[in-house]
This record gives C-alpha cells, sequence and structure tokens, in this order.
C-alpha cells in the first residue's frame, strides 16, 4: 500500500494543482449559467486572454506578475461585460442562440489572438523565486504548482465564503433559485447579473494569468480549457460553488492520478466520468435548491 | 406560413448563384477538358496551413519554397510560376476541401506541401485520378508505399525513429522507456525505433502513447516513467505538444535522471526557444540542421535567414528542396511545354538533388534515401541551438 | 388549387431545377462543395430533429455520423460497391449504436443531455483512432472504391454524377423526414418540446418517445455518413469528432431551430463559408464563420427560416409594410 501511495503521490498532488485551477475557470461559468441561464462558450477565451497576459506582461520578477494580474483581472471584467452586454438582447431566446452568438465571438477572438501572438504555444515563465523544483517526500515537484496550490485555495476559500456566507452571496444565490421573486424585493437583478458576470469573466481570467505556467497560451487552449470547464460544471451541478469545486478536484484527480493508474486508458477517463456520473445524477452532484 | 417565405429562398437562391457563377465552366457538358494553355505561367499549388495547430509549420514550408523561387526569379525550369496557396488548416476534411480546391478549380499543374499525414492519406485518391503529380514536402505515413503520383521530399515517418534506434540500444546501459503522442506518426515513430532497437539488443522498459492533442499535463506518464526504473526515454512530440512535454520533463525531475533521446521534431524551429534551457541536452535524430557544412546550405541558410529572421527547419529545406524537384522536372520536361503528366515522370528520372542536407537520391517508394544526423541541444552564443554530434548513417 | 398551393409548387419546381442544374453550371470544386453541403444537409437535419422538434439539443450526431461513415467504407472495401447496400448497412449501424447509447443520452434533458451526447461524441472520437484494424487509425481510412448506382454499372467518379447520386438520396432523407413530423409520432414530439410534463401527465411514456427520436435522428445520420464516404473516398477520425458536431448544430441554429428546409439551407451556408470562401480569404476560414454566427444571432433571431418579417426589417421596401402585400 505504501509502495502504490508512493509512486502515486505526486500524481495525487499535481491533481490538487489541477483540479483548483479547473476551479477558478469553472466556477464563473457555472454562476452564469445557473444564475443568468446564460451559455457562455466563450468562457475558454477569457482563460486564454488571461494567459497571454500573463505571457505578454511577467518577466520573472514578482512585480511582473502583479501587473499581470492587475491587467489580467481587468481584461477578464471588461472581457465579462462586452459578454453580458453581448447576450443581453438575446433576452429570452433560450441557450441555442447565445451558444451560437458566443461560439462565434470565440472564433473571432481566437483568430484576433493568432494574430497578436502567433500560432506557437507560448510557455510562460512563472515568477523567477519560484520556477524550481523542489522534493517532496522525495519526488521532484514544481514549486510553482505547490506555491499554486496555496494561493488557489485562498482563492477558492474567498469565493466560497463570498457566496455562501456574505449578504451579497445570499442575494446572488437568491437569483439563482428565483430571480422573479428578487426582483419584486425590488433589487434591480440586472445589476446582479451583470456583476456576477464580470465577476466569473474575471476569475477565468485571472486563472489565466496565474494557470499561464501550467496550461500554456496557445491556439485551441480556449476550446480544451471550456470542455473542461463544462465538464466540471455539468458534474458539480449548475450555479453551486460547492458542485464547482468538488466536481473540478474530482476531475483533477481523474485526469491525474487516473491517467497514472490506467494511461492506456486516458483518452476516456474524461468523458467517461462525466457519463458515469451523469447517468447515476442527471442534474449533477450538487444542483442547487431550484425548484 | 409557409408561402410567405417563397421570396426569401428565391432571393437566397439567385444570390448564391450569382456570387458562384463567376467560377464558370460546367462539370458535366462542359468541354472543360483542356489543360491550361502552354505560353502562360506554370501553375503550383502550395497547400500548407495557414491557420490551426499546425501554422507555425506551414509558414516555415511557405517561407522555404518562396526562397528558392527568389533565388531563380521566380522561375523553375525556365518557365515563369504562378503560386497558388491554399489553406490546409487542421484536419483531414479541411486539407481535403482545399486540395480539392487546387485541382479542380485552380487546375493547377502540380501541387507541393501538405504537413498533416491524415491529409496525405486523404488526397492519395485525387491525385492518382486526376494524375497530378503531388511533390509532398512534409507528411509521409509509411502506408504510402505504391503511389505513381506522389512524391515526398521529406522522409518517411517512421525514419527518424529507426535511425536512432541501433546507437540508442549502443548507449543506453539499461532499459528504455517510450512515450509518444497517439496518433499514427506517434506509432510509426515507435515502431521505426524499435525496428533498429530491438534488432540491436535494446530492451524496452514500457510503451505508453499518450491523447493527442487533448494532453497538456504530463505529469502522470512522467511520473510512471520516473518509477519504472529505465535508464533511458524516447519520445515522439511536435508542436506545442513538445514544448509542454519538454519542459515538464524537466520540472518533475526527469532531466538528469533519464536521457532524453527523441526523433527531431521535438526540438525543431519555434518550439525550441519556447522550451528554454530545458531542452539542454535532449539528443534528436533529423536528417537535417542548419549547421551543416555544404556550400548550398551555407547559401540557403543565409538567404533563409534574410528573408524570415530565423534559422531554416527542416519543413523550410523540404520545401525549398520541393521547389529544386520541381525546377529540375520542369526543365527536363521541357519547359513551357511541361504538363502534369510529363513534369510527373521526369521527376522519377532525377537521379540525385543537391540539398542543403546534402545529395540525396529517389528511394523506391518516392522518398529521399539521406544521411540522418544525430543532434544534440546545446548553448551556442547565448542561445540554444541543436548542434550536430555525428552520422546516423543513411536511410 | 389556390394561390398558396401554386406558389408552393412553382418553388419546389424551381429550387428542383436549380438544384438539377449545378453540375451543367459550375466547375468541379464547386460541384464538390454543394455535395459536401447536401451530406452536411442530412446530418443537419438529423441534428434538428433533435435539437429544433424534439428539444434535445445534440452535441453527439457526428458521432452516428461517423459510424454511418466507416461503415459505408468498409462495406465498399471489403463487401459491396452498391450505393444500397452501404446505405441500408450503414443506417442500420447508426440505428444499433444509437439503440445502445440512448438509453444513456435520454437520462438528461437541456445542457445534461447536450454534455452526454458531447461526451458520446467525444469517446466515438478516440475510439475510431484507437481502433487502427478496422478504422486506420488516426490516419484515416482510404481505399474506398467509386459508388455503383445499379449493378453491374460503373463506379461513379465524376463529380457531376456523384452530385446527382448525392441529391437522390438527400432528397429521399428529406421526404422521409417530412413524413415523420406529419405522423402523430411527430407530433408528439413537439409536444416533448413543448411541454413535457404535461405530456407525461396524459399518460405519454415521453422517454420512449425521446430514444425513438434519437434513434431515428441516428440512423439519418448514419445514412449521411455514408453519402459522405461515397463522396469522399475517405474517412477520418475527424469526421466524429467535436468541429463536425459543433458546425452542424450551428448550422441548425443559423437555419432556424425546427425547421427542416431552414436547416439544410444552414448547412449549406455553414460549408460554403468553411470551404468555398474560407479559401478565398485563405486561412481565416474561422473568422468567417464567427462573424457569420454572431450575424445571423442579432440580425436574423428566428434562423433563415423565421418568416419574412426579420427580413424586411434587414431590406425595407416601402409597399411591404403594407398588410395587403402578404396577398400578392
Amino acid at each position: 500500500m505504501s509502495g502504490w501511495f508512493n509512486a502515486h503521490f505526486v500524481s495525487m498532488v499535481d491533481g490538487v494543482a489541477y483540479g483548483l485551477l479547473l476551479f477558478t475557470l469553472a466556477v464563473g461559468l457555472s454562476l452564469v449559467f445557473g444564475m443568468m441561464d446564460v451559455l457562455n462558450l466563450a468562457h475558454g477565451t477569457l482563460y486564454l486572454a488571461g494567459a497571454y497576459t500573463a505571457y505578454a506582461l511577467s518577466d520573472g520578477s514578482w512585480l511582473g506578475l502583479l501587473i499581470a494580474l492587475v491587467v489580467g483581472l481587468v481584461v477578464g471584467l471588461l472581457g465579462g461585460g462586452l459578454l453580458a452586454a453581448a447576450v443581453a438582447p438575446l433576452q429570452g431566446r433560450g441557450h441555442l442562440d447565445q451558444a451560437a452568438l458566443t461560439l462565434g465571438i470565440s472564433l473571432i477572438a481566437a483568430e484576433v489572438m493568432v494574430m497578436l501572438f502567433g500560432a506557437e504555444v507560448l510557455p510562460t515563465a512563472p515568477p523567477s523565486a519560484l520556477s524550481g523544483s523542489v522534493s517532496v517526500l522525495g519526488h521532484t515537484y514544481p514549486v510553482y504548482r505547490l506555491a499554486f496550490i496555496g494561493i488557489a485555495t485562498l482563492l477558492a476559500a474567498l469565493v466560497y465564503l463570498a457566496f455562501e456566507r456574505s449578504s451579497v452571496g445570499a442575494l446572488v444565490r437568491a437569483t439563482v433559485a428565483d430571480r422573479d421573486m428578487v426582483r419584486t424585493m425590488g433589487v434591480d437583478t440586472r445589476k446582479v447579473l451583470f456583476g456576477v458576470f464580470g465577476f466569473g469573466a474575471a476569475l477565468a481570467a485571472v486563472g489565466g494569468v496565474l494557470g499561464a505556467p501550467i496550461i500554456a497560451p496557445g491556439p485551441g487552449i480556449d476550446e480544451r480549457v471550456l470542455v473542461l470547464s463544462l465538464v466540471v460544471v455539468v458534474i458539480g451541478g449548475l450555479g453551486s460553488v460547492r458542485g464547482a469545486l468538488l466536481g473540478a478536484l474530482l476531475i483533477g484527480q481523474v485526469q491525474t492520478l487516473g491517467v497514472a493508474l490506467v494511461p492506456s486508458y486516458a483518452p476516456f477517463l474524461l468523458f467517461g466520468a462525466m457519463l458515469l456520473v451523469l447517468a447515476l445524477r442527471p442534474q449533477g452532484l450538487f444542483a442547487p435548491g431550484r425548484a | 406560413m409557409r408561402a410567405r417565405r417563397t421570396p426569401i429562398l428565391i432571393a437566397v437562391a439567385a444570390a448564391t448563384a450569382l456570387t458562384l457563377s463567376a467560377c464558370g465552366g460546367g462539370t458535366l457538358g462542359g468541354g472543360d477538358e483542356e489543360e491550361a494553355g502552354s505560353g502562360g505561367p506554370i501553375k503550383i499549388g502550395l497547400l500548407v496551413p495557414q491557420s490551426g495547430v499546425y501554422k507555425s509549420l506551414g509558414d516555415d514550408m511557405k517561407a522555404g519554397f518562396e526562397v528558392y523561387l527568389e533565388e531563380h526569379d521566380n522561375m523553375l525550369g525556365g518557365v515563369e510560376v504562378e503560386v497558388i496557396l491554399a489553406d490546409e488548416g487542421e484536419t483531414a476534411d479541411s486539407g481535403k476541401a482545399a486540395a480539392d480546391k487546387l485541382v479542380k478549380q485552380d487546375e493547377v499543374t502540380v501541387v507541393t506541401g501538405v504537413v498533416s499525414s491524415a491529409v496525405m492519406n486523404g488526397v492519395v485518391d485525387l491525385f492518382e485520378t486526376s494524375k497530378i503529380p503531388l511533390v509532398g514536402s512534409n507528411a509521409s505515413p509509411t502506408t504510402l508505399t505504391d503511389a505513381t503520383y506522389i512524391w515526398r521530399t521529406s522522409y518517411v515517418n517512421d525514419q527518424p525513429g529507426e535511425a536512432l534506434g541501433a546507437y540508442v540500444a549502443e548507449q543506453v546501459d539499461g532499459s528504455v522507456y517510450f512515450l509518444a503522442a497517439d496518433y499514427q506518426a506517434g506509432l510509426d515513430e515507435v515502431t521505426g525505433f524499435k525496428r533498429s532497437f530491438d534488432a540491436a539488443g535494446g530492451e524496452t522498459a514500457d510503451e505508453v502513447y499518450t491523447p493527442f492533442p487533448g494532453t497538456t499535463n504530463f505529469q502522470p506518464f512522467l511520473a510512471n516513467a520516473n518509477s519504472s526504473g529505465a535508464e533511458a526515454l524516447f519520445s515522439f512530440y511536435a508542436g506545442g505538444a513538445a514544448v509542454e512535454f519538454v519542459k515538464q520533463y524537466d520540472q518533475f525531475g526527469l532531466k538528469g535522471q533519464i536521457d532524453h533521446y527523441s526523433a527531431g521534431f521535438l526540438t525543431e524551429g519555434g518550439v525550441l526557444d519556447a522550451q528554454g534551457e530545458s531542452a539542454l541536452g535532449t539528443f534528436t535524430a533529423m536528417n537535417y540542421n542548419f549547421d551543416l557544412e555544404n556550400e548550398l546550405n551555407a547559401s540557403f541558410v543565409e538567404a533563409y535567414e534574410a528573408k524570415t529572421g530565423l534559422k531554416p527547419t527542416t519543413y523550410a529545406m523540404a520545401s525549398y528542396d520541393a521547389a529544386h524537384v520541381l525546377d529540375l522536372a520542369i526543365e527536363a520536361a521541357g519547359g513551357e511545354d511541361a504538363d502534369s503528366e510529363s513534369i510527373n515522370t521526369a521527376i522519377g528520372e532525377i537521379e540525385k538533388v543537391e540539398s542543403p542536407r546534402g545529395t540525396w537520391t529517389w528511394s523506391e517508394i518516392g522518398t529521399p534515401v539521406q544521411t540522418w544526423y544525430l543532434r544534440e541541444v546545446q548553448e551556442v552564443d547565448g542561445t540554444l541551438a541543436n548542434v550536430v554530434i555525428q552520422e546516423l548513417g543513411e536511410l | 388549387m389556390n394561390s398558396l398551393q401554386v406558389r408552393r409548387t412553382l418553388l419546389v419546381g424551381l429550387v428542383a431545377f436549380a438544384l438539377l442544374m449545378v453540375p451543367w453550371v459550375f466547375g468541379a470544386f464547386t460541384v464538390s462543395t454543394f455535395t459536401r453541403a447536401l451530406v452536411f444537409a442530412v446530418l443537419a437535419m438529423a441534428v434538428n430533429l433533435l435539437t429544433g422538434v424534439a428539444g434535445l439539443p445534440t452535441l453527439g450526431q457526428a458521432a452516428y455520423f461517423g459510424v454511418g461513415a466507416y461503415t459505408g467504407a468498409l462495406v465498399s472495401i471489403h463487401w459491396s460497391e452498391l450505393g444500397i447496400v452501404q446505405l441500408l448497412v450503414a443506417t442500420l449501424a447508426g440505428v444499433v449504436a444509437a439503440v445502445l447509447t440512448g438509453p444513456l443520452a435520454i437520462r438528461g434533458r437541456g445542457v445534461a443531455f447536450l454534455m452526454i451526447t458531447l461526451a458520446i461524441g467525444e469517446i466515438g472520437y478516440s475510439a475510431a483512432g484507437r481502433l487502427d484494424a478496422v478504422t486506420g487509425g488516426t490516419d484515416g481510412l482510404s481505399g474506398i472504391l467509386p459508388v455503383v448506382v445499379l449493378p453491374g454499372g460503373e463506379g461513379l467518379v465524376n463529380e457531376g454524377l456523384i452530385y446527382y447520386y448525392v441529391l437522390v438520396v438527400a432528397v429521399l432523407a428529406y421526404l422521409g423526414v417530412g413524413m415523420l413530423l406529419r405522423s402523430p409520432f411527430g407530433l408528439t414530439l413537439r409536444g416533448l418540446r413543448d411541454n413535457e410534463a404535461r405530456l407525461r401527465a396524459v399518460g405519454y411514456r415521453t422517454d420512449a418517445y425521446a430514444l425513438g427520436a434519437f434513434v431515428y435522428a441516428g440512423g439519418l445520420a448514419a445514412l449521411a455518413g455514408s453519402l459522405w464516404a461515397s463522396s469522399q473516398r475517405f474517412v477520418a477520425p475527424g469526421d466524429m469528432g467535436f468541429e463536425i458536431a459543433a458546425l452542424a448544430l450551428l448550422a441548425v441554429i443559423v437555419g432556424g431551430v425546427g425547421s427542416m428546409w431552414g436547416a439544410c439551407l444552414g448547412a449549406a451556408l455553414v460549408v460554403f463559408t468553411r470551404d468555398y470562401f474560407g479559401q478565398i480569404v485563405s486561412g481565416h476560414a474561422p473568422l468567417l464563420l464567427g462573424t457569420l454566427f454572431v450575424l445571423a444571432v442579432y440580425l436574423l433571431p428566428k434562423g433563415i427560416a423565421g418568416g419574412r418579417a426579420q427580413w424586411r426589417t434587414l431590406f425595407p421596401r416601402s409597399h411591404a409594410e403594407h398588410p395587403t402585400a402578404e396577398v400578392r
């Protein structure tokens, strides 16, 4: 047993890092979907924008990372605002039109990014203080991924507290559960919706800045990240922060520990896991209470 | 309800018809069989990716071809040429549609390019039935052995591995672990490697294929390789996956523990800069390197650098050679009188091609017989570069 | 015959004439693009049957398309060059695949259904790349023989003849779908989309209907796949991948969800944008497609088939505002 544990310890740790990265991406998608009932297929584009920001601005210094984070935050907020404004006229027209619109936007954005950054994958260096590897229980592991686990845990905790414990969070949760009721109480739900869209987008872009050294920016990354986040969201249950966290950590382990255990079935693990969950619980693991 | 739509449909149909009628000439009935009249420039289709994940390879191949044309005043075989560019894209589907357009609409005399093996397989029928020569400059599946109109100036997919296998079996004292991208080229590369590796008494630890193109995190695969007790690793990756793989091989502590051998694509061109110091000490097998010492290579490297600011890759070199092959063939086929058929015959009759990689000849299946080189990634004057260590023999 | 019927007949005749003329007017590449568009239109009808009629948005139809394409190809290589044999066996394979996977897919509705079908599609795509011995792996399956229409006849090589072959099958498929939609089964499917709970309350076994639609759509997609194999004479895993699935769904949205001829026009628009206009502005096909989707969503909220009102706002005509203009 201890031999098994020793052999796969690194994979499990990496699964946590990977899972937390997926959480920062998926939570925004999940909330926007759960709350605004908007299917945003340009979500992967926001990650990519953040990752390219990190590539362009980080120079191996802490200051570079800080600037990249701030710019990434702004890029995310702007992108989220633009997307919210773009889908606003589609109110009441269903998910399919939203899907077509946001996918169209993401195709255009992808082309623009290729024009700006070229078609190569651009690995992004973390701050030099975090660039090496250290030994964890006798296994070599990149320092940056350890640091990322710390930062992302903090981020996840903040999101969780803000959503589950604060009064703003209560309002958001109430909007998820019953938008009309909240509106009748005199709250401008559109502001809540724009706020959540911007927040989710900013989180994805910041995820991109922090995630660039792990999943480097390049053509096609937007689509891959989108599919991963969709899987997490569907497994976790739409509109649930807890579900997104659990789904992300589960998929993280599937994609690392699972792959290490049965490498020859690697291409089938992600969707196999999703099918299994959906076959048992079509509404996801943690569907929030909506009648 | 239904009747309301009538005018719309007519409008759409009319608009479509108007837009497309510019192409002219019916497929049925219309006397469209004539070859393009002599006297005008010869049309050459350049089929390379200009979008999608293979775009940078496409850029290299386009530049390589253009360098040759610029050196020869846009003339091949004494005739002016018109190059028609088509976007191969990323999938067999998009590549096939682009090839269709070159052959059926632009009515080119000859086509060159093609990055993806799947596209190459998909267009075999097209070129064989329309009897138009395709001088491919990259993709080269092992299964393509009996085509009449398809040539390649690159290699066969299993050759970089085969060239390296025996050498690794000799050098490594212990077992070798195999990791390759899970698609046909990856399988071919490993198969080729093991052919010469097994024959030389090499020992295999394990053979694992990683999902392609979906894998960005190689950690679980590298962890397994690390705990396998293997002495060396043979890999096959190209493009973005190559960048991620080399960096993570370093980050997860395999570098310095397990020697890394690979087919040359791993460190070819732009990916090497992206990999950075993680790539130092990687051994690869390739049919070309920019530092080869011969006169033709020196002038090629100079012209290529002047044009692009980059060192030429094997992709650019193979495309340069494709232009050279066409130059020789068109001249032999009679210059202005050359047509697809006579050019194809002339290509087969070329005895040897002087190339930046050294002189090569045609194999029985229309691929080069050439010298292979072992290269190591080293730091040269502050920048990373592949450096030729020794020859690996001829294949 | 009232004026409405006259106009319909006229319209059908006009469209039929235009479709028949294609190989006589256009060059080989344009004709082959039309052929691809027709095949894609059949696939889009299958997607529309689920998405537009039964209200089950799908990203998995490419999987059954792929099953049909590989089956048709294998039948051609190993057994029979006859088109009808390939079409029947491929359709049967698609039906079997849909029967096997359908019960899992219909456990979800809405986005859950979308994601389950996406998963089925992606797993099918990976499997096609893995099963080297059968599918030729990621490099694809070539060596498909030209399709033969009548026993003892010659294989179709000319683009124009291949186009006619695909056209005939596509028209039959269109008529078949039309019959299905007018049947009680088709009407119930619409009810499934509009209010499943009520249907269930009055005693319908809605899951059985959903499964029925899924199987029909699977067979139809496989039929399209077989046409694909015959016309392209090459099948690769990419043919059953995410891109095809997404484009088919988008074609339906652009065409007008629920309308079969809208789906066909949408499919043609997508194929021509990608393969034809995309080659003209070489290397920027995704940009063109993206622009197409964005514009379609804003300018044609109900798709191409969405009625004249939305077109009129785009191209205003002075007299068109008048109600009597409707009867013109």
